[in-house]
This record gives C-alpha cells, structure tokens and sequence, in this order.
C-alpha cells in the first residue's frame, strides 16, 4: 500500500524542504521505493537540496498538463537507490496544477510501486499548498519552537482536518506527525525560544522528533545533498530517528537538553 | 353558530389518466377496453387527465371529454404544464393542476443532530487557529481546547475541558443567562450575551484552574470557585 505524505507547515523558511529531503531520502536507504514531488512551482528548491537541478528536463507540471509522461520527468537520485524526484517548474506559477491532474499523478506513482510518496508542499495556505496536502494520507507538520511559526502549524492542521480528500469524503481522518526544527536548547533554557512542552502542549499531535539547530544542514543544503546523509552530524542522526520513529520504532527523544561545554571545549571549540 | 360555509385545503387522491396518444378514435378504444374489465368501477368518479405527449388536435380534449362523460365518468381537470393543452382545457371545462415538483429536500449536515433534538454541539478535538465553530440555539461543549485564533460561538453555554487560549462567546443570540465553563481559562475574549471583556482586563488570578463566568448585572462575573 502505497502511503502518501504531506510536509507542511503554513510558515515559510521553517525546513520543509529540507525536512522532505532528508526524510525521504531516509526511507529510500531504508529500502522504500519513494518519490518525492516538489508542488512549489515557480521556486524550485527540492532540485537544489536534492543536487539534481541540472539533471531536470521535465518537471511536476509539465506531466500535470500532459506534456511529458511520469517516467520522462521522474529523476532517480545518483546516491540513494529507489528515490526519485519529481521537480517543480520554475518558469510557471502554481495555477498550472489542477486537481485533476495531481491527483492523477499521484495515482500513477501508486501504481508504479512506490511505498512513499512525499509532497513537499509550498508555504501559506493558498492553493498550493491546499493541493499538496488534499491527496495526503498522512502529514508531517514542520514547525520552528517561535509563536509565529507554531501558530501557523495550528492552521495549517485545521485545513487538514477540514479541507482534505480524507476530510471531503468523510474517511478516517489524515494521521498528523510534528517535527520541530531549529531548536536550540540552551535558547530554550534562556526562554529565548519556546520549549518543546509548549510547542506539544498548543498543537497537541504526536512529535516525530526535534532536529537541533545546527550549522550542517545550511551546509549539506548549499552542497545539494540531503542533510540525513551526512553522518557527523547531529541534525542527520536526528533525522534518521524522525524516520525510525514513522516507521513506526519506539526511540527515545535526543537532543532536547543543552550539552554542557566543558573548560576544554570552551577553550578550543568544538 | 354553525358555519354557512368554511374554505379548507385538503389532499384528496384522485384517478389519473395518462395519455400516451393524440389519436382519439384510438384512445377511445383504449379507454373501452380498459371499462370493460370493470364496468362498475368506473362509474362516477372523477378523474384527472395527463397527456405525456403534446395534443395537435385542437379538438382532441373535448371530444375525449364527451366520451368520458358518456361513460358516466366525471373528467374534472387536467395535469399539464403546457400552454397549448392549457388553452384547449379552458374550452373543454377543465381544471388546471400544476404538475408535481420533485422537492430537493435541503440534505442534513454531517454535525446536526436529528430534528427537535437539539442536544449541546459535541466537538472532539481541539479548535484550531482560523476555524470557526457555531452551536446554534444549543449549547457547544470542546472536549479539546480552544487554541489561539480559534473562535466558538453558542446560542447557549459553552464548555471547555481543555485551555481556552482563543475567543469564546456563549449566549450570542442574546441569552444572558448563558455561562462559560472552562478547564482553563488564557483567552483572546470571552462574552456573554454581547458583554465582552479582552485577556489584560481579566485578572491573572482567574488564569489558572476551572472557571466559570456568568453574566450578572450586565458585567461579566468570574468565578473559579465552583468546583471547591
């Protein structure tokens, strides 16, 4: 059965993109075959995180218009076996999608196989996004610990409640998962930024987990490679957990306490 | 004092027939036919003709009610919404019965109880920012909280079990006697009845714990103590 998934988030600049990268990459190392579609159309940032912006040929609306058929626009990544990308276009706007034609799209993929099929959705909560997140099964809500950032999550739930296909039609409604990203949590401790109790406690949905602020997934991002395959790094290890965890593992919450730095560490550094 | 006369609409249920030609002679014979299976009960009953297809003879509808009579039937009117048939009908003495409508009858909401239930509006989860819930004339009871940005309105009482963090107006169609009773109380606003009162003018000391507010002397009142 093939699961369809929704990253979203209301706000933008939170980390969806890179939440979609790195999750789906996850899951492809996991051995899924996944599929991951870019539905910012006009800005074009999955291909970049991704690092196959210049191997797009035909993009999400060219098959949408029927311009060019899945597989021609499907692009298979170079490093992780059974994940493809499908890119968004950045000559046109997002009034090129219809439902229709997503919805088609995303039937084909199910019939193609794939086990996940991510939507990495646009910001605010106009069209784009509503169509991204319509066909959803389940959805990832990606939320900075900031009032501005966690209030917009609380919108963007209630649209999922309300104006899914799952909601339309009456069906079992869409599962909801919440990745906090950014959080520092010697910033929590100042009361600089919100703890993870409070962003839990107004959203009340499940935490997939917390990805720690950290300076290599601005890094792996500018590199083109999805932030979950660097493995030094804290924000990769975290990942992997948020991907455990959908699979559906029991693990425990890391990084969630501020690392006491030591006179060495103070000293030199990392 | 008995009455000389009293107009009153009833439903009374009538003999139909549909006409499927505009062939008199054939459709006299039809008719024949038809009597002959039960001669007596046909006689004197009153009957409603309804073509099904359009009538080009002028004269067809009089001459059919000239048969119809002969046969000791009584044709009183006719069903049709065409303005041709309706002319020839006024000539033959028919009345004029407007075709059935089929009614769309207004489907039920998914949320609305059955009819003269009126039971409080039950919501399960939490109200999250931007949606709007309204109980009308029934009470609204949230099983999850209200977060900011939401807003609920009742005609009646509103009960929160979880934190009201959003706006809450309970008696909206002027019920003063309305109350809100809330797990915990941080709003935007609360009202009653159209008395309204913002988060900073709420005393600190009604933000934490049970609460109920009411309305008394057209100001609202704020007490946590009822669950002591």
């Amino acid at each position: 059965m093939s699961r369809v998934i929704v990253v979203t988030s209301g706000k933008g600049g939170v980390g969806k993109t890179t939440t979609s990268a790195s999750i789906s990459a996850g899951l492809a190392l996991k051995g899924y075959k996944v599929a991951v579609i870019d539905f910012d159309v006009g800005l074009r940032n999955l291909d970049l995180i991704m690092g196959c912006e210049r191997r797009v040929v035909y993009d999400f609306v060219n098959v949408v218009q029927g311009e060019a058929t899945l597989n021609q626009a499907l692009i298979r990544d170079k490093r992780t076996k059974n994940l493809y990308i499908l890119a968004a276009s950045q000559t046109r706007d997002k009034d090129a999608l219809t439902q229709e034609g997503v919805g088609k799209v995303i039937d084909d993929l199910k019939e193609d196989g794939f086990d996940f099929i991510i939507c990495d959705s646009p910001a605010g909560i106009e069209k784009g996004a509503q169509l991204a997140l319509y066909f959803a099964d389940e959805a990832i809500v990606v939320t900075n610990p900031e009032v501005s950032s966690v209030r917009d999550s609380d919108r963007i739930l209630g649209i999922l409640q309300a104006k899914s296909k799952r909601a339309e039609g009456g069906d079992e409604p869409i599962i909801e998962h919440l990745v906090l990203t950014r959080y520092n949590p010697s910033r929590v401790e100042t009361g600089e930024m919100l703890s993870v109790e409070d962003v839990t406690d107004l959203l009340n949905i499940k935490l997939l987990g917390v990805i720690p602020e950290s300076e290599q997934v601005l890094n792996a991002s500018n590199s083109g490679q999805p932030v979950i395959l660097d493995e030094d790094s804290d924000a990769a290890h975290a990942y992997m957990d948020v991907v455990d965890r959908f699979l559906g593992e029991e693990k425990e919450h890391r990084f969630l306490i501020a690392e006491k730095k030591g006179l060495f560490k103070k000293i030199f550094g990392k | 004092m008995s009455k000389i006369v009293d107009l009153k609409g009833s439903i009374l249920s009538l003999t139909v027939l549909n006409l499927f030609s505009d062939q008199i002679d054939e459709t006299k014979k039809a008719i024949a036919a038809k009597i002959e299976q039960a001669p007596d009960f046909f006689v004197g009953i009153p009957i409603v003709l309804e073509p099904q297809i359009t009538l080009k003879d002028p004269t067809f509808l009089a001459l059919l009610v000239e048969y119809l009579t002969q046969l000791q039937m009584i044709p009183i009117g006719i069903r049709t919404e065409d303005e041709a048939i309706k002319e020839q009908a006024e000539y033959a003495g028919l009345a004029i019965f407007p075709r059935e409508k089929l009614k769309n009858r207004p489907k039920r909401t998914k949320n609305e109880p059955e009819e003269g239930l009126k039971t409080a509006l039950m919501v399960k989860n939490s109200v999250r920012s931007g949606q709007q819930i309204y109980a009308k004339d029934r009470d609204l009871i949230v099983m999850g909280s209200i977060n900011p940005g939401a807003e609920v309105v009742a005609d009646g009482h509103v009960h929160v079990f979880g934190k009201v963090m959003g706006k809450v107006f309970a008696g909206s169609s002027g019920d003063t006697q309305a109350k809100i009773f809330a797990k915990q109380l941080n709003p935007e606003l609360v009202c009653i009845a159209g008395m309204y009162q913002l988060s900073e003018d709420i005393d600190e000391s009604f933000k934490n714990g049970f609460i109920e507010i009411s309305l008394n002397d057209g100001k609202l009142v704020f007490n946590p103590g009822l669950l002591d």
